[in-house]
């Protein structure tokens, strides 16, 4: 495989502050729609909206960049309207960044009989069984049409765990060759910045591999994709440490599908920047709160008389105190849950503003260069100061990049 | 079926005030102010939003300070005590001045109306008894008696109480029930006073005791049936009640007939209703602002309907604003293409979106309201709004959000399912996964550009 030309780019990538033990960078990304800061959570619209918030709510919980999936959009309200109403952006109303996935991945997980050619994602028609195609020119130039500030190629994902490791092959050096396509379709390379997607499974001489052939072709931003399938914490930590150990300093690293609050902390020790996940909101809506000692589970009839706020200190506008507050307490929200979605809208304000805050306070520590001991004090919240119950794999990756949770 | 009202904040004569009524006996509309101590004054005729569970459906408390002008909310004591039978409901150990408000996080300026049973109630299988009625909490029914009904009102402090009230929701009574019904609402209006040294409101025959003996006592009146309005005795103490309406309406000519009587406050379902099938209310009194664009919807007629669709695919990429010339937070924000694609993706988002439209369009028909009344004008308008627009709200075409279980109780075996399933088995793809999987021609799929036909 060849290198491609070098490509421009709609970005730009600041790098302020190192950890000076871990690999944690602290930088400030400016995209198309304005600057975010680095680390990152990012929240997923899905279907242009983030589970009933008003862009306005979102926006109040200090997001600057949101997901929303292609797939779905290309379903609904599809190329042709989003093309009419003028993109992604005006579509919902949201003034800030947007990054769209490939549809790929919900391609292959949604459809019956879809499978991989070198042409692209072959499907049969669920409404009249005509054979399909979707191929990478196809995703480009949609999230062309949806107008998102980072879009992704499209790439051959395989669950990291298929011991198939001749197939892996095959979709790793496919996904470069996609790459390829995706640059050659990508239309608007100045306004839009296109991410490769590193593959190459749990194998770590593949992934480098992955690595060098992505990196030659210098897309403004690269993401580590096909984890977060189910694999061991420990095989995770080892790929995303790999990649970040071969990848160029000043691009920003984003991996895909990850949202549990110590694997954020512990990705972003290993040297990743972006990280998107629907968890938080997802849990939301089954009355799950998340706090930093831990997920609260509020139908719990334990809660129906607890007048206290959601998470106490906590600065979101359902817990904070004084002016603006809405004095949300946990009775309420298990009063709610299940039964009216406005419990769900509330909850899913309380754990976006979590995710954000909790990437705030990790950058504000890099940029201090405390973030080992923030590092320490997170786990400690989190399992009540009982060093027995702290996860194998995080005390493990933490000491390759030089924090010792135990000590 | 009428009943008191109990305001439980100021000593009467400062709770409200009639503006514009000169004489008591003759049945028109009137202007009024309501006020209640640390609440926003509400001018009459107004509306009250109906909760669920003591939330207006769909609208988080941040999006009703920000996005709506709704001045109270109808509170329905059912929805909070359905741990009665196991112990003290949460709600009664909440802290504070005005649990009720504190409980369900209620924007401070918005005035709470506690009511024993939400509006639109369930119809009960039993009957009421001489001492209590049935409620439906979210586990079933229950037995409300008046006893414990006044104790939640002292505890829970809302701004305004309904008295309990002896209503066969859902089946028309014969005479010998109305007696009782007059009866033993009298009964429980009396009790309910004696317990507090403020204040409160009930059907004809009951309506003349009430102006006789415990006029003094109540501070408003309730209406589940607003055709007694005519047959108000015409004696000052009761004309200076404010008069709220549980009558339900189900279109805004049955809100103008009502204010025409002189009814101050309603509730109003069909705002609800409306957000829910997809419609965006789109009426105006007594016209519309501009006439050239809602006759171009393709009506036919020159008659117009009082809200839209958004559901359909007419509005896939228009970038109107829902109603035209609208000043609320979705119009100005938004447009129809996206409440389309909202309803059309089942995005709880296109209900909160409808719903702060549809409450706005409601407000702006009040102030309206009050307006041609304040102008003299409210007969002619009517007859105007009459002939601008249709009398009932269009049919729905969307799904709406799912179906709550305490909104409805089983009328049988073999009924439907109210909700689809979210998900089918395994593999067994097409069958529940909403929307995910596309259900359109290949053709229409090519078009889209979300892939192309090949052969094999």
């Amino acid at each position: 495989m060849a290198a491609a030309k070098s490509m421009p780019s709609a970005l730009d990538f600041e790098l302020v502050a190192r950890c000076s033990t871990t690999k944690a960078r602290a930088a400030i990304l400016t995209l198309p729609h304005g600057p975010v800061l680095l680390p990152l959570f990012m929240p997923v619209a899905t279907q242009a909206s983030l589970k009933g918030l008003t862009p306005e709510q979102l926006e109040g919980t200090g997001c600057r960049l949101c997901l929303n999936n292609t797939y779905h959009l290309g379903l609904k309200p599809g190329q042709e309207a989003l093309e009419a109403v003028g993109g992604a952006h005006k579509l919902q109303g949201w003034k800030h960044n947007i990054l769209t996935d490939s549809g790929g991945f919900q391609m292959v997980s949604l459809l019956k009989l879809a499978n991989i050619t070198e042409e692209g994602v072959r499907f049969l028609s669920p409404h009249d069984g005509t054979p399909m195609l979707l191929t990478p020119e196809h995703s480009i130039a949609l999230q062309n049409t949806i107008g998102s500030d980072i879009i992704m190629q499209l790439d051959d994902v395989l669950v990291t765990t298929s011991p198939d490791t001749k197939r892996m092959r095959e979709a790793m050096e496919r996904s470069v060759r996609w790459l390829d396509r995706c640059i050659a379709a990508h239309k608007n390379p100045t306004t839009q910045n296109l991410f490769c997607i590193i593959q190459g499974g749990l194998d770590l001489e593949m992934r480098e591999e992955c690595c060098r052939e992505m990196i030659a072709r210098d897309t403004p931003g690269i993401a580590i994709g096909g984890l977060s399938g189910g694999e061991a914490k420990a095989d995770y930590c080892r790929v995303v440490n790999t990649c970040t150990g071969l990848l160029p300093e000043l691009k920003p690293r984003y991996v895909m599908g990850i949202g549990y609050p110590e694997d954020l902390v512990v990705s972003t020790a290993l040297g990743a920047d972006m990280f998107d996940c629907v968890w938080p909101t997802r849990t939301a809506r089954f009355g799950d709160a998340i706090t930093k000692h831990g997920v609260l589970k509020l139908r719990s009839a334990k809660y129906c008389d607890d007048f206290g706020p959601v998470e106490e200190g906590c600065g979101c506008v359902c817990c904070r105190k004084g002016e603006g507050s809405l004095g949300v307490t946990r009775a309420f929200v298990h009063h709610l849950a299940a039964k009216e979605t406005v419990g769900a809208h509330l909850l899913t304000i309380h754990n976006v503003w979590y995710q954000l805050a909790l990437m705030r306070s990790v950058r504000e520590s890099i940029i201090e260069d405390r973030f080992p001991a923030f590092l320490k004090q997170f786990f400690a919240d989190l399992h009540g100061g009982d060093k027995a119950k702290y996860p194998d794999w995080a005390v493990e990756a933490l000491r390759t990049v030089g924090v010792d949770l135990m000590m | 079926m009428a009943t008191a009202l109990k305001n439980l904040e100021d000593p009467r004569g400062h709770f409200f005030d009639i503006v514009d009524l000169f004489d008591t006996s003759v049945v028109t509309p009137r202007l009024g102010i309501l006020r209640v101590k640390g609440r926003q004054e509400l001018e009459t005729p107004n509306f009250f939003a109906i909760s669920s569970r003591g939330v207006v459906p769909h609208l988080t408390p941040d999006v009703i300070s920000a996005s709506t002008t709704i001045g109270g909310v109808h509170m329905a004591l059912e929805d909070f005590i359905e741990r009665a039978t196991i112990g003290t409901p949460p709600i009664m150990k909440c802290p504070g001045p005005s649990p009720l408000h504190t409980f369900t996080a209620l924007p401070q300026p918005l005035i709470t109306l506690l009511a024993p049973r939400r509006t639109p109630a369930v119809s009960a299988p039993k009957g009421n008894s001489n001492t209590a009625i049935s409620v439906f909490p979210s586990t079933g029914f229950q037995v409300l008696s008046n006893e414990s009904y006044i104790s939640y009102i002292a505890k829970l402090h809302p701004d305004i109480a309904i008295s309990l009230a002896d209503v066969p929701h859902g089946s028309s009574p014969g005479t010998k029930r109305v007696a009782k019904m007059g009866d033993r609402t009298q009964e429980w209006v009396t009790e309910l006073l004696k317990s507090k040294n403020n204040e409160q409101a009930v059907q004809y025959e009951y309506l003349n005791q009430l102006a006789d003996e415990l006029a003094d006592g109540i501070s408003g009146l309730a209406f589940y049936d607003s055709d007694l309005l005519p047959d108000m005795p015409a004696t000052t103490t009761l004309s200076r009640l404010p008069r709220l309406s549980l009558d339900e309406p189900s279109s805004p000519r049955q809100i103008l007939r009502q204010v025409s009587l002189g009814m101050d406050i309603f509730t109003i379902p069909f705002i609800g209703f409306a957000t829910e099938a997809g419609i965006a209310l789109t009426f105006r009194f007594p016209r519309p602002v501009l006439e050239e664009p809602l006759i171009s919807e393709g009506i036919g007629s020159s008659v117009l309907p009082l809200g839209i669709d958004m559901s359909s695919k007419a509005h896939t990429a228009s970038l109107k604003p829902l109603s035209t010339a609208c000043t609320c937070y979705t119009c100005t924000t938004h447009h129809r293409a996206f409440l389309q694609h909202l309803l059309s993706a089942d995005e709880m988002l296109s209900w909160t979106l409808l719903q702060i439209h549809n409450s706005h369009v409601v407000s702006e028909f009040f102030i309206s309201i009050r307006e041609s009344v304040r102008n003299g004008k409210f007969g002619v308008d009517c007859d105007e709004f009459a002939r601008t627009y249709e009398s009932e709200l269009p049919g729905k075409s969307g799904q709406g959000p799912r179906v709550r279980g305490y909104h409805f109780k089983s009328e049988g075996p073999g009924e439907p399912k109210k909700n689809k399933a979210a998900w089918g088995n395994l593999g067994n793809f097409g069958h529940g996964v909403n929307g995910l999987i596309p259900d359109e021609p290949a053709g229409t799929l090519e078009d889209k550009g979300f892939a192309e036909k090949v052969d094999i």
